[in-house]
């Protein structure tokens, strides 16, 4: 055993404990693997089952409420400042409360948007975030078939008992750099889950979910025309919103595309055409539903730019292919299905003139008659029971 | 006889592995041996069941021809032919053709009392192909997941795979690899340019020997690695090029399931800057 | 085992360091003076290190190489507003990116890509001192220029890259920059941008020259370190009197398949195999997105992509009622 050996087993032994540290960082086979292309192309999702076990195990549907009887008088005549749900029966109405309690706000109940003394009282912003978000949900579920299908939404898929949803977002002009003549990030630069880790754009959600602006960036002729001029640095950002569609359903390209020709829809999976509607959609909800939320939220709920919080693929798919594997809870709430409502896209606050000459104008299904607080009371402790 | 004029004396008897003197001779230039003839079987029959896929793909244009592999759902079964057998007999005519032609090399070494260095370079070649075809499908339990034989198709084969993990280049063994390509690239255009200027140092000068060469680097970079070492550093360059190769796709699928830049979140999460 | 297969040096030879043969031409600067051995070095080439020439080109290629790297790793510094711990954290992530295509060709502000105008000129500056230095090298010692165009060819492909695409393009905005993951996230983007860079033929004859390169190189390292017994590695002196190592070398190669090179025609099989990579690149680089804007639809057109059965989904933008945005 003279010097060379000893060194060289010392080298080799370093060499087996930097593989053995870095192979730690991976995964153990083996993993499950699923074709939705023709065989070699190699369109494949492959899955390891830890992960999908952990994923089911994160994503089972609650228990619903019995259904309720829709018969009856309606909420809009039965409680006091209905203004979204006053179609329903008062047992619907009520079903409906208590679900969402259980939906959005499971430790918080009742008092997270109602002042307990005063239930018709709208002083808690939650309360008018809430009529926003039934309205949301009802729209999505008659207006977006496209994208939703039959499955539907309803307040679990994005809040999943949280009154906050795990997956929202903000407006991110990055982490602070230093002022002066250097260091200006570009936009990249500042590794997030939601594009994967990777340092491509970190905020393409503005431009792309909040904005309007052109997410295709292939040229659809071989030679140049003269006319698409999309740059490099643009396909980045299209590359960083892929991203986040990957990371978001848990997938990848090949579960949309042909990778050969991204553009190309002839090669293209249906759900491609699935998420383009789911990016309509996105818009829809964070322009029509989300931004004009805005004055509504106190400050802390709020971005760093003061902005309000928005939705992506995340919020409802939160890591699935299909939210909550696709199992449908909006079969079980037609409460919750529509009419879909047009006519009440504007923020809905008492102190807002706005929303008293829409009130004048419309004449809304509000409540005439005063209830007492007693008898809501009593009405929710029943349906609890 | 096609052969050199230097060559009759190194043509000798003995060296084989298999066989003894029954293959021990030359045809042409090329020597035959067992391994020889393995080899022409191999490749004989691989070509014929290409073209014979071929003629059932509807095209005969060489870039489009495609022998394709089954579909996953066989698992590691056999398909029939049509459905991706063909595919599976093309890989182990090619796996024993490869190998042949290795073990060829071994025996030619053996004749001309050359070190095995050769055949052990082509030996990590194979492995990496072998690593393609067999190792990482029997991993991830199907045959399917092999590349198609096809020349534009493996291309795409080779696009859709690095997109299951959103962004390949971000995969460190695939980097390292890339890194060991491009300075193999560099090693080998500055060994070569090093010894033809050496030997064609142009019009009106002489033959230069080997201490030009190093002190054309010592001036150059400050080092030369010498007319020896320059041979280990590009053979090492180039099996280290391969063999990260083939280590980058088999941890991809049965070792990391996720996108590859994510997989650089240890980094960021060491907890003492996190 | 290893030790007997010429991988590494067993007995290494110590005497005074060669200080290099006279130079031809005389210049103002002299060889530099410092030489010493690494025994860590002699067990895989030459011990010896040093001496370097430096020469005025040298210093201001140096100069040059510092004053981009520094710009560069400033400006990534201050994009973590001076954090070490978070700059070394972060380092890979981060860049020094070019302008936005908006300034097309014109000269942005320092943070907007200024400086990445500047440490680009000074970086263009430092490769082409050092390659004058290339050239001049093998004057003074009276060799020929092969190594000074085979730089030529890597200084093609990064200027094709970082100059005369972007003026093609009419925006610096198109050059990649400098940053480690950021670099391959450009890398990805072109490619996604111009249809798939696999159906681009200049980039298939690019690989096959890295390919190639690395095959040769594995084959004529390995060649000459099977035949080192016979002094394969001296082969100069075996390119004018040819021995029994290039002959055995030589055999190897036509009895395995049939042909084979000399010590000589090897080198430059080597040369032009290892340059090509570098050249078709750059012209391929050089047409994306001049002379062809997506290479799967150039490559459809040319009848070179195949076609699998697929059941093809329609664009919904081109459904009648598909919302506007």
């Amino acid at each position: 055993m003279n010097n060379t050996f000893i060194s060289r087993l010392g080298v080799q032994a370093l060499l087996l404990l930097a593989v053995v540290s870095l192979l730690s960082a991976c995964e153990k086979p083996p993993a499950k693997s699923v074709q939705w292309g023709y065989r070699g192309t190699g369109m494949v999702d492959i899955e390891h089952p830890a992960t999908m076990e952990a994923n089911f195990a994160a994503n089972q549907v609650p228990e619903g409420l019995p259904a309720a009887d829709p018969s009856g008088p309606r909420a809009s005549e039965v409680y006091k400042n209905v203004k979204v749900l006053g179609d329903l029966s008062a047992g619907q109405f009520t079903r409906v409360m208590l679900s969402i309690s259980n939906w959005v706000a499971p430790q918080q109940g009742c008092a997270y948007c109602h002042n307990l003394a005063n239930f018709a009282d709208d002083s808690l912003y939650t309360k008018v975030v809430a009529r926003k978000m039934l309205q949301m949900t009802r729209h999505i579920n008659s207006d977006w078939k496209s994208h939703v299908q039959g499955t539907g939404v309803t307040c679990y898929t994005c809040h999943r008992g949280n009154p906050v949803p795990a997956y929202v977002w903000f407006k991110d002009e990055g982490p602070r750099t230093a002022r002066g003549y250097l260091g200006d990030r570009m936009g990249i630069g500042s590794p997030k889950p939601s594009i994967g880790m990777s340092s491509l754009p970190f905020d393409p959600f503005t431009n792309y979910l909040d904005n309007k602006e052109n997410i295709r960036m292939a040229a659809t002729t071989a030679l140049p025309t003269g006319e698409d001029r999309q740059s490099i640095k643009q396909t980045e950002w299209t590359y960083a919103l892929m991203m986040h569609f990957s990371k978001s359903l848990g997938v990848n390209c090949t579960y949309c595309h042909n990778s050969r020709a991204f553009a190309d829809w002839k090669q293209s999976t249906p759900q491609r055409s699935t998420a383009w509607y789911g990016i309509r959609m996105v818009r829809d909800l964070n322009n029509d539903y989300m931004k004009p939320l805005t004055e509504v939220f106190p400050a802390h709920r709020l971005g760093p730019t003061g902005d309000v919080a928005k939705a992506y693929c995340s919020t409802c798919h939160q890591g699935i292919y299909k939210p909550l594997y696709g199992v449908s809870m909006a079969k079980d709430y037609p409460e919750l299905q529509g009419p879909s409502p047009n006519a009440a896209a504007k923020p809905v606050r008492e102190d807002s003139a706005e929303e008293s000459v829409v009130k004048k104008s419309k004449k809304a299904k509000s409540n005439t008659s005063a209830k007492l607080e007693t008898d809501i009371g009593i009405t929710a402790k029943t349906a609890a029971n | 006889m096609a052969m050199l004029n230097f060559e009759k004396k190194y043509r000798v008897r003995g060296g084989t592995l298999l066989g003894g003197d029954l293959f021990d001779f030359w045809v042409g230039p090329f020597y035959v041996g067992f391994f020889g003839v393995t080899t022409t079987f191999f490749s004989i029959l691989g070509t014929a069941l290409i073209l014979y896929g071929a003629s059932l793909g509807g095209t005969w244009n060489i870039w489009q021809i495609n022998i394709a592999p089954p579909d996953l759902s066989y698992g590691l079964g056999l398909a029939p032919l049509k459905a991706g057998g063909i595919w599976q007999c093309v890989t182990v005519c090619a796996v024993g053709a490869f190998v042949s032609w290795a073990l060829r090399e071994v025996e030619i070494c053996n004749k001309l009392g050359m070190g095995y260095h050769v055949p052990f370079a082509f030996s990590v070649a194979i492995f990496a192909y072998v690593s393609l075809v067999v190792i990482r499908p029997i991993l991830l339990g199907a045959w399917g997941h092999g590349f198609p034989y096809g020349i534009l198709a493996h291309l795409d084969w080779v696009s859709n795979v690095g997109y299951q993990y959103l962004h390949f280049h971000y995969n460190p063994a695939h980097m390292l690899a890339i890194t060991f390509f491009f300075t193999n690239c560099l090693a080998l255009a500055l060994h070569g340019a090093l010894v033809l200027s050496a030997t064609n140092p142009g019009e009106g000068q002489v033959v230069k020997t080997p201490e030009h060469e190093d002190t054309y680097f010592r001036d150059l970079i400050g080092y030369s690695v010498g007319t020896l070492g320059i041979h280990r550093l590009g053979l090492v360059l180039a099996l280290n090029a391969v063999f990260w190769s083939a280590v980058c796709i088999i941890i991809s699928g049965p070792f990391w399931t996720k996108g590859w830049p994510e997989w650089w979140s240890w980094w960021l999460d060491l907890p003492f800057w996190k | 085992m290893i030790e007997y297969q010429n991988i590494f040096t067993r007995t290494q030879v110590r005497s005074h360091p060669h200080h290099g043969v006279p130079m031809e031409e005389s210049t103002v600067f002299e060889r530099g003076t410092v030489a010493f051995f690494v025994h860590l070095a002699g067990k895989i080439g030459n011990a010896q290190i040093g001496p370097i020439f430096l020469g005025w080109f040298g210093i201001a290629s140096i100069l040059c190489g510092v004053i981009a790297f520094e710009i560069i790793g400033l400006n990534m510094w201050a994009s973590v507003n001076w954090d070490t711990l978070q700059f070394i954290r972060l380092w890979p992530w981060l860049a020094l990116e070019p302008p936005s295509p908006a300034y097309g060709l014109h000269t942005p502000p320092l943070r907007e890509g200024g400086w990445w105008l500047i440490d680009g000129a000074f970086l263009t500056a430092a490769i082409f001192l050092w390659w004058i230095r290339t050239y001049r090298i093998a004057k003074q010692l009276g060799m020929g220029m092969h190594v000074c165009w085979a730089f030529g060819a890597a200084i093609w492909l990064y200027m094709v890259l970082g100059f005369f695409r972007p003026i093609l393009m009419g925006a610096w905005g198109e050059a990649p920059p400098f940053g480690f993951f950021p670099h391959l996230d450009w890398t990805a983007a072109l490619s996604l941008r111009y249809g798939n860079l696999f159906y681009n033929p200049f980039h298939m004859l690019s690989i096959v020259f890295l390919y190639g390169s690395a095959l040769l190189f594995a084959m004529h390292g390995a060649t000459i370190l099977a035949v080192g017994r016979y002094g394969g590695e001296r082969e100069i002196e075996q390119i004018t009197d040819r021995g029994t190592a290039s002959e055995r070398a030589a055999l190897f190669w036509r009895w395995t398949m049939g042909f084979n090179g000399t010590m000589e025609s090897v080198h430059r099989w080597a040369w032009w195999f290892a340059i090509l990579c570098p050249l078709t690149g750059g012209i391929g680089i050089l047409l994306t997105g001049t002379a062809v804007d997506n290479w799967y639809l150039w490559a459809v057109k040319h009848h070179v992509a195949p076609s699998y059965p697929i059941i093809p989904v329609i664009d919904p933008l081109t459904l009648p009622g598909a919302p506007t945005n």
